[in-house]
């Protein structure tokens, strides 16, 4: 076999050097096409709702019945794999004109060069419809390497007919303090029902978002993307108050810790949990699942000592820097962004448009609806969270901070070895 | 027939007191018994998750939400499946899948036996490279070869066709297959190939009239896994096909998983049950070339 | 008759013949191989050798990004790559555990099905499913088996009166165990299948000639059945072992490699996917691809002396 071995890896030294290395893609320029030529584009859309899918295609149909010059060809992807899917097509210089993703993940093959600079083609209403700080998370040093259009911020659901079962008081006003939640969760545990619900499967994108309420940013981000680490007590708050509802006041269903946020879902709505904290997104399904009768709201944002600021990584659109047709890509894009066309996408998926008119025509549209008010309340707070821009943060992630959060919400590991252990393996990494 | 079976045969030992005959038929249906058992908690272990499926399939949301899961739907009700096909377009897509797994099936089993036949019987330099060659193809992690081969495939103008998909899948079949039909060919006596060939009859003759019958459940199960390896296949598909009309049925079914672990659950379970109808069918077609029954008639012959 | 029970490939015609015989032989070998050879040249070699050579050199993702020839550079960083050793010792683990008991799970179920048993063709085709869902659905529908709370798994439990709340996917104890469950029931078609079909190749009267010498039902399983099935076994398991260690799409579902379920091809799936990092991974596919070889090399080697003793 080793003769074998050494038989087969001689034939294929004669190929590699016939054909140069694969993995070398050639660099191209982003063309400017010439502007009567017709063209198709490709959109690879990772709509998963049904009213999603739908809004997405009523804004292409409006799109091309405008411009017979320039047509758009919707592709649907799917979030489960949109980033291997994308690492293939980059390399094979195959990727779709109009790419749709999220800031975090786009961020590494904006610091690869695979993305276009959409910051030349963007109208100067859509530039100052989005807030600066979102801008920023999708900038590296002067490209914008996408178009942020809608976020997710993390909310609490409440059951009301057990906080009125329980005679506990629905919290209102404009901010829930975590002492309050914690308050409230242990009011509501009573006879194997827990006060909380929280599917924390992937807990760093959870912990790290909600850090900003405390001021705990985790990354000092430098323009080209090193980044340090500063693991304190702003930090690790978040775990820390989430760990204590756990353990300390077991008015926390530490199972729901290791399971996802679709996993709780049915004892939430099965009364076992008087809240439920998740992505706002989970607003939908619930409205599609719930039993007939099951009361539920959406509580104020939660807020830290830094108030009820949050990180957000906000889906986006991209063009690939060796687009044939960059200027028009971008040119939908900038139609995509119009606040008509967000607040559909919003309404869909209950996101919260990175558009200022976009969430005034969204809470418009659905004033009266459960929890609206409230989610786009929170939204108003979404920052993007810094740790995003950090190279190697994927990296670390993965290989640390997630099996190490797994690990403290196990109670396998103290706060303190949480603490020296994160910052240990950003070194690693870095 | 093997090990554990035919009872009847070994009655014929005659003379016997009846007392021991009698303990060991007793002995006989008790193992008999067993058989069944464990026949029934296999087929459960692995048939109950088709159940899962097919119930998930013709639930509601709320049902399948639901803290307190019923076995049953409350109501059969088709709106998942009017949901997937709508959704997926899942039609073409299995006509696709269906084009792809049978040209991968055919072209893989054709080209595999003769190469595997060669395998088995002949020793030549050829059998260590090519041994060398299926164990290393199948060890290197096959993710790591994606790039490279759809880039080998792109100036072939083969990138987003069905026929770039039967080409890779065949390729990544062919040493599964030529390794596991060469141990059903190593498992035939080669005497077999002697006497046929002792008889006068020609090399051909042999191998047509005495090999082939015999190798027929090892072929059988030697399609079936081109079948299934290419029906199922997923990720080269995503990369290699971009046109929806020409997109396979793995790659619409992944249209019902969304982010953060969000599942259209009902739709999925539909989607997957249609698309797992074709292969139950062409299994339970194809379970009875499993039986050969052959060898004695050609020992005796 | 008994002649017949020779072994599988059997010793060659006497001396003097060979010389001449095996020439037409070779030739006629290679003609055999021809058809299969040509889509293996054409597509499979390359990627393959390319593939390889990546684990020599900084390949990385970016536009325009040049690699450079690196040599053992990388081997040198993984010796001190904890986590990837790490990952590497649950491979074997895993590997070796949903191996040994798929075989033997699936021999048993072979031997069932091949017995005459009543409903023998529903059993056959059911036996199939799990090889007809697309392993996607596979994992998805584990999981909700597996959910600590409303899952079938710990419903049964409770009903058989045992301990009904074990979070298998969700303990650093269970989640190793459960995922390997999951793996021996996803391959179980695979084997049996093969292994029936080898069954069926096996010659009644060698079992009808033991039994008239009045050999026991276990005898009879470990001299006829368990030498006449050997190759196939050994085909089976080597490809068994492989894909096992190769495999991470249903553990990425139902773990994404948490609480110790971190498959060593995840890992390199990671380390190509999601940080770029080509020829580490490549490295890492090369490791992978000694230390397989190694221990195929003591199995195939063990077998082939077996068969000759």
């Amino acid at each position: 076999m080793h003769r074998s071995i050494r038989a087969v890896a001689g034939i294929g030294a004669c190929a590699v050097l016939l054909t140069g290395c694969a993995f070398g893609g050639g660099g191209g320029a982003a063309a400017t096409s010439d502007p009567d030529e017709e063209v198709t584009l490709t959109f690879q859309s990772l709509a998963f709702q049904d009213a999603t899918i739908q809004a997405t295609q009523d804004i292409v149909d409006t799109w091309n019945a405008d411009h017979p010059e320039t047509q758009v060809e919707v592709v649907q992807g799917s979030w489960d794999n949109v980033h291997d899917q994308l690492v293939t097509q980059f390399q094979g210089g195959e990727a779709p004109d109009i790419i749709h993703n999220e800031a975090s993940d786009m961020t590494g093959f904006a610091q690869d060069g695979y993305l276009a600079d959409l910051s030349p083609y963007l109208s100067d209403d859509v530039v100052d419809s989005v807030g600066e700080g979102l801008w920023e998370s999708v900038t590296i040093g002067d490209a914008v390497f996408a178009a942020p259009t809608v976020m997710q911020s993390y909310v609490v659901f409440a059951n009301t007919a057990m906080f009125e079962e329980a005679g506990v008081e629905v919290p209102t006003g404009d901010e829930l303090s975590w002492d309050a939640l914690r308050e409230a969760a242990q009011q509501l545990t009573a006879d194997g029902r827990f006060g909380v619900g929280w599917g924390l499967r992937q807990p760093t994108a959870a912990f790290m978002n909600l850090g900003l309420g405390f001021d705990g940013t985790y990354f000092d981000v430098a323009d080209d993307g090193s980044a340090t680490i500063d693991v304190g007590e702003g930090e690790l708050a978040v775990p820390e108050a989430v760990h204590a509802m756990a353990y300390d006041d077991a008015s926390l269903d530490p199972v729901t810790l290791t399971q996802s946020g679709g996993d709780v879902l049915p004892g939430f709505l099965g009364g076992q949990y008087g809240m439920y904290v998740g992505g706002s997104y989970l607003a939908q399904q619930i409205a599609d699942s719930a039993p007939e009768g099951f009361e539920w709201t959406v509580l104020p944002p939660l807020a830290g000592s830094a108030g009820g600021v949050q990180g957000t990584s906000p889906q986006t659109l991209s063009v690939p820097a060796e687009s044939e047709h960059a200027d028009r890509a971008a040119e939908f894009i900038d139609f995509f962004m119009q606040p008509e066309n967000l607040a559909a996408i919003g309404q869909g998926d209950c996101l919260i448009p990175a558009s200022e008119p976009a969430r005034a025509d969204l809470a418009s549209a659905t004033e009266g609806q459960t929890g609206w008010t409230e989610m786009l309340a929170s939204g108003e707070t979404l920052e993007a969270a810094p740790f995003q821009l950090a190279s190697g943060y994927p990296q670390w992630k993965d290989q640390y901070a997630t099996p190490l959060f797994q690990q403290y919400l196990a109670n396998a590991i103290t706060l303190e070895e949480l603490q020296q252990q994160l910052a240990d393996g950003w070194e690693q990494v870095g | 027939m093997s090990v554990i079976t035919d009872a009847p045969r070994a009655q014929d030992s005659g003379g016997q007191d009846d007392d021991r005959s009698r303990s060991r038929r007793t002995r006989r249906r008790v193992w008999r018994a067993l058989q069944y058992v464990a026949l029934v908690l296999f087929v459960c272990f692995l048939g109950f998750p088709l159940l899962f499926l097919v119930t998930a399939a013709f639930k509601t949301q709320q049902e399948l939400q639901s803290p307190d899961p019923q076995l049953l739907p409350a109501q059969w009700n088709l709106d998942n499946f009017i949901g997937a096909i709508e959704r997926a377009g899942l039609g073409q897509a299995a006509l696709n899948s269906l084009v792809v797994a049978l040209a991968t099936t055919l072209i893989v089993v054709v080209v595999s036996l003769p190469a595997a036949y060669a395998l088995a019987r002949f020793q030549t330099r050829l059998r260590g490279l090519a041994t060398g060659w299926i164990l290393l193809s199948q060890v290197f992690p096959f993710i790591l070869i994606i790039i490279p081969l759809f880039l080998m495939l792109r100036p072939l103008g083969l990138n987003n066709t069905l026929g770039g998909l039967v080409v890779v899948y065949v390729v990544w079949s062919l040493p599964f297959a030529l390794w596991m039909l060469r141990g059903y060919v190593a498992a035939i006596p080669s005497e077999l190939e002697e006497a046929g060939a002792m008889d006068g009859a020609s090399r051909l003759r042999v191998l047509v009239s005495i090999i082939m019958p015999l190798l027929g459940p090892g072929l059988v199960a030697t399609a079936l896994f081109a079948f299934i390896g290419s029906w199922n296949e997923f990720f080269f598909a995503l990369v290699l096909i971009k046109d929806e009309a020409l997109q396979t049925l793995p790659q619409r079914l992944a249209l019902f998983v969304g982010s953060e672990g969000q599942v259209a659950l009902g739709q999925l379970a539909a989607g997957s049950l249609l698309a797992c109808i074709p292969s139950l069918v062409f299994f339970a077609i194809i379970q009875r070339r499993l039986t050969s029954g052959l060898l004695s008639g050609a020992v005796k012959g | 008759m008994t002649t017949v029970v020779a072994r599988p490939e059997a010793p060659t015609p006497p001396a003097p013949a060979r010389r001449g015989r095996r020439g037409r032989q070779d030739w006629s070998a290679y003609l055999l191989f021809v058809p299969a050879m040509i889509p293996i040249l054409a597509f499979s070699v390359y990627p393959l050798v390319q593939g390889i050579l990546l684990g020599f050199t900084d390949s990385q993702s970016g536009l325009g990004a040049v690699t450079t020839f690196t040599g053992v550079e990388n081997y040198v960083r993984l010796l001190d790559y904890d986590l990837f050793w790490q990952s590497f010792g649950i491979g074997l683990i895993w590997a070796f555990a949903v191996t040994i008991i798929q075989f033997v799970a699936a021999l048993c179920l072979a031997l069932l099905l091949n017995a005459n048993l009543w409903g023998q063709g529903i059993a056959r085709t059911i036996a199939l499913i799990p090889w007809a869902m697309p392993p996607v659905i596979i994992a998805i529908m584990w999981r909700f088996m597996l959910h600590p709370t409303y899952g079938a798994i710990n419903g049964g439990l409770g009903a058989l009166g045992l301990p009904d709340d074990t979070n298998w996917l969700g303990t650093a104890q269970w989640a190793l165990p459960a995922v390997i469950v999951v793996g021996v029931w996803a391959g179980m078609p695979q084997t049996t299948i093969t292994l029936l079909a080898g069954l069926q190749g096996i010659d009644d009267q060698l079992h009808e000639a033991a039994q008239i010498d009045g050999a026991s039902v276990w005898q009879r399983f470990w001299n006829i059945t368990i030498p006449g099935l050997r190759p196939v076994i050994v085909a089976i398991t080597t490809l068994d072992f492989i894909n096992n260690f190769n495999s991470f799409a249903l553990v990425y579902v139902l773990t994404a490699g948490a609480y110790g379920t971190m498959l060593p091809m995840l890992f390199a799936y990671n380390e190509a996917f999601r940080y770029g990092n080509f020829g580490l991974a490549s490295a890492m596919g090369n490791v992978i691809v000694i230390v397989i070889a190694a221990f195929l090399f003591v199995y195939l080697r063990a077998q082939a002396k077996a068969r000759t003793a």
